[in-house]
């Protein structure tokens, strides 16, 4: 079932769109998460949602009811905002009681759902302190705590672990998935952190300049990225450029072979895309050979990854920490990209090759 | 943070600086401008001040000027009468009370008005924002008298909105429905028209006018510091937009309101061409009194410059009080 539904969401700021003809279904308990780059509309689409920006063009339902023009006010959305917009001048408990203060609930009856949520948050005794008083941690809990304390139909949360340390923030993003999870409410996510979208959500929207680049489960955007700037963007790939060649596809001299025939026109120009972990070294009876050489090694304790030169260009190929443990520095090896392991774009239509996307 | 956390912070990070100074040569230098500093304030404050103080002790010859003496005679006046016990008058105390009156008023009057006119402006653009800024600085660049004599042709009985009033027919509709009377009841009309001059109103509009761009100012700091997002939070928790500024914004900016009240009252109880020109002469201030006793018909200088240390001991007695009240708050720790 479908709680929340967008419709054609279109914002304009002058000749700009921000958000540019969005259509998505939040299906009823499930996490959601807005995932792009800094300036892609995403946070755009979440105020929208939340009700403080209205939508140029587009229409916004929830359980079947058009509330696009209904004011924020009116929304039961909880948000947590990237700087956790605590009040200062109110306590713990009177900042997660604010919502049943302001709407006149008895004030015994505020304190104990307070106190309930601190709970719930894992923040016993410290209701009483003042938002100065607490860390970053704390103070996101005390966000969460006071978003869920008009028990809001949809939960939103702009970049919620921006604002905290690496350690932390990983910490968080288990907790706050458990605790989405107990509640069984239907949670939007705006993150630029592709690792805090796969750890959180039941499914990812990818956006790039304000449009839908792809939406599905975490795995199916890892292993299935519908457009080059997914792959791009959501883990790491190697990239290259070729042309179809009878169902192959042909990147400089080498002829790669896929799968199953590529459905392009002869000469089209295309973008392959494979993941470095699925690149294997040392192993010259498999499909799609090449010989290249080492150029660096990067140790990063669980896993290794080896930058090399090869005919098809510079690739990087991740390995497990006890692969490849004889490899060293200016070795020239054979190494195969698994046709079941390319991806294959349009070029020209997709977005530009970003090379070794940074994680 | 507030205006006067601010400066309570100077005192403190010049006198650290001090000890960090090296050499016997720096250190001499650092001694001269010390010397320098006091010795500018001391000339060009303490000494006027301190002369006003050992006036007021003076002694008034009838008929002619003044002679230094260690008399209680002014401040007993100010406060009972000269002709105490036999007699007692009160109004120099009533003259202060008119002064603290329109000083309150106004100064609230103001902040009032230019709190929602510059949360408004500090969500403007910061382009918006900088024209708005200069506007109102250059604003402050006219003086007491230009706007004191622009409000008295807008109120003038013969030339201003009493004329209009009467020329477009609103004199006649609010005689009709009755609210003439109500205007007469509050001293803003006499049997035929409506009438500004002189009145409490026009004195407190005026001296609000004369401050406002000052409230703006003083306010604009902290309310352009004021997180966009808190309100914006408090709007996804059910918050209309009073209660928005009713439960955020306004003790968000609790110091800086108060600090800026202050500020403008005491900078208000100087008010002098203001009160002149638009207040009753039953309700002149003491400000008003000190000039006619320095300056005017009586040339009485001991019992002006009482009068002055009464006002400025009633301005740090204000002072005092805003420094106590944002004390009690636990957000000043």
């Amino acid at each position: 079932m479908c709680a929340l539904a967008l419709k054609d969401i279109r914002k304009a700021y002058g000749d700009a769109r921000a958000v540019d003809d969005v259509s998505i279904d939040f299906p009823q308990g499930e996490l959601t998460a807005l995932l792009g780059p800094s300036g892609c509309g995403k946070t755009t689409l979440l105020r929208m949602i939340a009700g403080l920006e209205v939508p140029t063009a587009g229409t916004i339902t929830l359980g079947g009811r058009d509330i696009t023009r209904l004011p924020a006010h009116s929304r039961k959305f909880g948000m947590v905002f990237q700087s956790f917009a605590l009040f200062p001048h109110l306590s713990v408990r009177e900042n997660v009681g604010y919502a049943l203060t302001i709407a006149g609930t008895p004030r015994a009856e505020v304190m104990a759902r307070a106190d309930k949520l601190l709970d719930l948050v894992q923040l016993q005794g410290f209701a009483d302190r003042r938002i100065g008083q607490l860390s970053g941690g704390q103070r996101q809990r005390v966000a969460i705590a006071r978003a869920l304390a008009q028990e809001p139909e949809v939960f939103l949360l702009d970049e919620p672990m921006s604002a905290l340390d690496a350690k932390l923030r990983e910490e968080m993003q288990v907790e706050l998935r458990l605790l989405q999870q107990r509640l069984g409410i239907t949670t939007i996510v705006v993150t630029h952190d592709q690792r805090e979208a796969m750890t959180m959500a039941d499914r990812i929207v990818v956006m790039s300049k304000g449009k839908v680049e792809q939406s599905g489960s975490p795995q199916q955007i890892y292993q299935w990225p519908a457009t080059g700037f997914v792959a791009g963007f959501i883990g790491r790939a190697n990239f290259m450029e070729g042309l179809a060649e009878n169902g192959k596809i042909r990147v400089g001299d080498v002829l790669l072979t896929l799968p199953k025939p590529a459905n392009f026109l002869n000469g089209a120009p295309v973008q392959l895309a494979c993941r470095p972990e699925a690149i294997r070294l040392g192993t010259s009876e498999a499909a799609n050979t090449v010989k290249g050489t080492i150029t660096f090694v990067r140790d990063l304790g669980p896993v290794r990854d080896f930058h090399l030169d090869t005919p098809l260009g510079k690739l990087v190929a991740e390995q497990g920490a006890d692969q490849g443990r004889n490899l060293k520095l200016g070795d020239t090896v054979p190494l195969s990209l698994p046709p079941e392991a390319l991806r294959i774009y349009p070029r020209g239509i997709a977005e530009s090759p970003m090379g070794m996307a940074a994680e | 943070m507030t205006a006067t956390d601010d400066t309570a912070a100077w005192p403190r990070e010049t006198a650290a600086a001090a000890p960090g100074t090296k050499g016997p040569r720096a250190g001499r230098s650092a001694l001269a401008v010390q010397v320098v500093l006091w010795a500018t304030v001391l000339v060009f404050c303490l000494v006027p001040l301190f002369l006003v103080l050992v006036i007021s002790f003076g002694h008034k010859i009838e008929g002619a000027g003044w002679e230094w003496a260690l008399t209680l005679e002014n401040y007993q006046r100010f406060f009972v009468g000269a002709n105490w016990p036999a007699e007692s008058t009160s109004l120099y105390l009533g003259q202060l009370y008119w002064s603290m009156r329109y000083a309150v008023v106004a100064a609230l009057l103001a902040v009032v008005t230019a709190l929602p006119f510059t949360y408004l402006m500090t969500r403007q653009s910061r382009r918006a924002q900088a024209v708005w800024l200069v506007f109102l600085l250059a604003t402050l660049s006219l003086s007491e008298v230009f706007i004191v004599m622009g409000w008295d042709i807008i109120l003038s009985n013969n030339s201003g909105l009493p004329m209009l009033f009467a020329a477009t027919g609103l004199t006649d509709w609010l005689k009709d429905t009755g609210w003439f009377d109500v205007l007469r009841d509050w001293g803003l009309a006499n049997p035929r028209n409506v009438k500004f001059k002189p009145s409490e109103v026009a004195t407190v509009l005026t001296l609000s006018y004369l401050v406002w761009p000052y409230a703006v100012i003083l306010l604009y700091p902290a309310l352009s510091r004021l997180d966009p997002s808190l309100a914006e939070a408090a709007r996804t928790m059910g918050a209309r937009p009073w209660t928005v500024a009713r439960t955020v914004i306004l003790p968000s900016v609790r110091l800086p309101l108060i600090g800026t009240t202050l500020l403008l009252f005491v900078f208000l109880l100087g008010a002098y061409v203001a009160i002149t020109v638009f207040a009753d002469p039953s309700q002149h201030t003491t400000a008003v009194s000190v000039y006619e006793h320095v300056r005017g018909s009586t040339l009485n200088a001991p019992f002006g410059a009482a009068q002055s240390v009464i006002l400025l001991v009633t301005a740090t007695a204000f002072l005092v009080l805003g420094q106590w009240l944002t004390r009690k708050s636990p957000r000043a720790a």
